[in-house]
């Protein structure tokens, strides 16, 4: 494998800017000056966006109040930075914005695969343009970078991860951490937790096991690794039949996680099991594959474990949020963790013990029997793809973002509701792989849900409606505010506002494209904005002067 | 009869789909990660293959003609330790190895081979001949791509139901709205089998005049317009009327929106039908030729 070499572009000179075509409206007015404290990025974000959550709590949710139900009508769109610079990708005719924007001193950093762009956040326009030459890897989306002082970290499809500096662009180092001829690739954004970056790695086309590491942010070099799945000596090898299965079982770490500072536990999830369709070859749990991890921020040790899906075989992927809040119940303060899973579960939890106090079904489903002394669904063995065909539910969410938000005290969620035909393509007893496949049967729905996470029951519905079906792995991320806001988007290019408490719209915009990447509000020079990805577009939002 | 206005649209309607869904490519679109491409569902096999291929990063594709003449000398020298597709036996799943995954085009491992490994008891195949040796790495590197690309995986024979219990249930539930014999060659207006499951749960609605979904829409100032819908949000609804006029509607207050759905019974039928019924109706089906 030939080594990846990214390619710098950067305006830091006049010279450099006239040979370099990938920056198409340069602002070499604008010299930044971003650098972030690690210790602030856990606080409610009020000026700046540092995290891919905006807190570490996965809420999504802000405490400004100055765009509300009263003036949403007066919103204004400020600026569109669209990417005209990047033709068709592998796999990709055209760039889709599946990021979170973070924003820092006045810099917003976006992000498509092989591609990073701060951008002038009073403008839109691009300061540097950071273009890396991939060898490999899977372009299906990148969710962002995070950010440390002033080192800005990305990840590319073939595994790198790069530090660039924040105010120029320029590349500092690099680091492979997975094998893309292994069919390991990257679409997460980094999670700065102190003095840890903590990189998640997807690829479930070979059979590779899951990891996660945290790197030195200043050198890259490896501070811990945790395997998704257990190795020899492990209590945990009982729950699948042999170590090479274990090794070769999944659980990729593609989303990025949440982080309780209090208790320095990080809360991961972890995708779904390989072989991906064809469980016969594995037969057990398959831990921890598929389930809410704890680990220890600072040696990865594992603390506790949550399995949503034990045995899945439907690639039920359980990549969703683990959203961290606290809440009395029955007279009692409790640390909790909220999940809407791919699974068709609600889940909640206290965070400190891994101990469930919900599961429960949030899109109608038929494929489990009953829970375990644990409260994980057991799953019907009937369900289970098979050569003439299975009917289950298609993934009830996806990567897109939920929220949380404390004055509602409601989950946010866009779900999908339909069901499809999993067909087992590999019945041998050795399956590779997928080993299986999966077509949409009937009509699929997204339905905008406000789950109490005390009882796992909607609240409110809104059912979009729609002729088409909704995209099972493409949907709009949802951001709740102090003001009664809830703004998202549906599957037919508009980007939309609910009242929190009801459901009620307030407010609503045709876009070039579905809203596609994570939404963002921030206070600029006194302003609220309000940022999101659509397609290959990046809006900003605020009310007039 | 529970739909009674329905059934002889509906009987039709499903000899129209069926000639539809002839010309039409298998659809095993996975629910993660199809390539970006709107073609991809009428692509060939061979198409979708190459499409997941670029899409997944898989790297160069083998050379299936070298790899058909190392099948036999993989399995004959081979496949005793390594199992018959690789996936490993009392030697290592060749599938995930690295030495395997490094190499493009036997340029590697042809030189592995004739060196062996033989601190693990891999024996050195030193006097084998170099195209040979690069034939047997091909037919390895087959194995690779029948496990990673997706694109290239084949439905299985899904005829595994009881023709005389599916019969069964077409009569008890499906003649309630389509008329006797409407399903009669409905097995021959499908080229796969799996084309025919999903054509009969879920018949291809594009196209179809007979299954398109109608709005009856009534304006605050007493209008009342009907017709095909072409878009429905939450905030727009457009009709195509009888004279093939496009009306676009805003949903503002005041405004009906009244939706019917011919397929509306399949949806329901969808969420309850078993995997046996859902086998045995196919089975049945697959004899009316």
């Amino acid at each position: 494998m030939r080594l990846a070499s990214g390619i710098l572009v950067t305006i830091a000179t006049a010279a450099l800017a006239g040979a370099a075509p990938s920056v198409p409206h340069p602002s070499p007015d604008v010299s930044p000056n971003v650098s972030v404290d690690p210790a602030v990025i856990g606080r409610a974000p009020v000026t700046s966006w540092p995290t891919f959550n905006g807190d570490y709590s996965g809420r999504r949710y802000s405490t400004l109040t100055r765009i509300a139900p009263s003036n949403v009508n007066r919103l204004v769109q400020q600026w569109v930075y669209k990417i005209t610079d990047v033709g068709a990708q592998r796999g990709a005719p055209v760039p889709i914005i599946k990021c979170t924007p973070l924003l820092a001193g006045g810099v917003l950093y976006i992000t498509i695969p092989d591609h990073v762009w701060a951008l002038d956040a009073r403008t839109g326009k691009p300061i540097w343009h950071y273009d890396w030459v991939d060898h490999g890897g899977h372009l299906v989306g990148q969710r962002g970078v995070g950010i440390w002082k002033t080192t800005v970290f990305f990840q590319t499809p073939d595994n790198w991860l790069i530090a660039l500096n924040a105010n120029t662009g320029r590349e500092l180092w690099k680091k492979n951490y997975a094998d893309a001829r292994k069919q390991y690739f990257s679409t997460s954004a980094p999670l700065i937790v102190k003095n840890h970056v903590i990189v998640g790695v997807g690829g479930d086309a070979m059979d590779m096991p899951g990891f996660l590491e945290a790197l030195d942010p200043v050198t890259g070099n490896l501070q811990w690794t945790w395997w998704s799945t257990p190795r020899k000596g492990d209590p945990a090898l009982t729950s699948w039949p042999n170590e090479p299965a274990s090794e070769h079982g999944g659980g990729m770490t593609w989303m990025p996680g949440t982080y309780d500072p209090a208790l320095n536990l990080l809360y991961w999830p972890t995708g779904n099991t390989n072989p991906v369709f064809a469980g016969q070859g594995r037969s057990g749990a398959n831990l921890w594959t598929e389930s809410i991890v704890a680990l220890d921020a600072d040696t990865g040790e594992l603390k506790w474990y949550f399995q949503v899906s034990p045995h899945d075989t439907h690639d039920f992927d359980n990549t969703t949020a683990p959203i961290l809040f606290d809440r009395e119940v029955r007279g009692k303060p409790r640390k909790l963790l909220a999940q809407a899973a791919r699974n068709g579960f609600f889940v909640t939890l206290d965070r400190v013990t891994g101990k469930y106090l919900v599961v429960k079904p949030y899109v109608p489903l038929d494929y489990f029997s009953g829970f375990s002394l644990q409260g994980e669904p057991i799953p019907i063995p009937d369900k289970d793809p098979t050569v003439g065909g299975s009917i289950n539910i298609v993934n009830a969410t996806n990567w897109q973002a939920p929220a949380y938000n404390p004055q509602t005290g409601l989950v946010y969620v866009n779900s999908v509701e339909g069901k499809a035909i999993y067909y087992l393509t590999d019945d041998t007893d050795q399956p590779s792989g997928y080993g299986g496949t999966g077509e949409g049967i009937g009509h699929s729905e997204r339905v905008l849900q406000a789950i109490d996470p005390l009882t796992g029951k909607a609240v409110w519905r809104h059912t979009y409606p729609n002729l088409n079906n909704a995209p099972t792995t493409l949907g709009p991320s949802i951001l709740t505010t102090a003001s009664n806001l809830i703004i998202t988007g549906d599957d037919q290019k508009s980007a939309i506002i609910f009242s929190a408490d009801k459901g009620q719209i307030l407010w609503h915009h045709e876009l070039g494209a579905n809203e596609s990447g994570g939404v963002i509000t921030y206070l600029l020079d006194g302003r609220q904005y309000i940022v999101f990805g659509a397609g290959d577009s990046l809006y900003a939002w605020s009310l007039p002067q | 009869m529970r739909h009674p206005v329905v059934r002889a649209l509906l009987a039709g309607a499903v000899v129209i789909l069926a000639e539809i869904a002839i010309s039409q490519q298998v659809q095993t679109g996975t629910p993660k990660g199809a390539p970006q491409q709107p073609a991809y569902q009428n692509m060939t096999q061979d198409q979708r293959s190459a499409a997941t291929r670029a899409f997944l990063g898989l790297g160069p594709e083998p050379d299936k003609v070298a790899a058909a003449r190392g099948g036999p000398l993989y399995q004959q020298n081979c496949a005793f330790c390594h199992g018959p597709q690789a996936r490993g036996a009392t030697g290592a799943n060749l599938i995930t190895s690295d030495e395997v995954l490094k190499d493009d085009h036997g340029e590697r491992l042809a030189e592995f081979l004739r060196m062996g490994r033989p601190e693990k008891g891999m024996p050195a195949f030193a006097t084998m001949p170099e195209d040979q040796l690069k034939d047997i790495a091909e037919f390895v590197h087959v194995q690779v791509e029948e496990v990673a690309n997706r694109g290239a995986y084949h439905v299985l024979n899904i005829l595994v139901g009881n023709e005389e219990k599916g019969r069964e249930y077409v009569s008890a539930h499906c003649i309630a709205c389509h008329a006797p014999g409407a399903f009669a060659h409905i097995g021959s207006k499908f080229r796969l089998p799996e084309q025919l499951q999903r054509g009969w749960i879920w018949p291809i609605r594009s196209g179809s005049d007979l299954l398109a979904i109608t709005a009856t829409v009534k304006t605050p100032d007493g209008a009342t317009i009907a017709g095909r819908v072409s878009l429905v949000s939450d905030f727009r609804v457009t009709v195509v009327d009888h004279a093939g006029q496009t009306r676009s509607i805003d949903r503002a207050p005041g405004v009906e929106v009244e939706m019917h759905d011919p397929l509306a019974a399949h949806q329901q039928m969808i969420m309850t039908l078993t995997n046996e019924e859902m086998h045995n109706v196919t089975a049945y089906l697959e004899t009316l030729q």
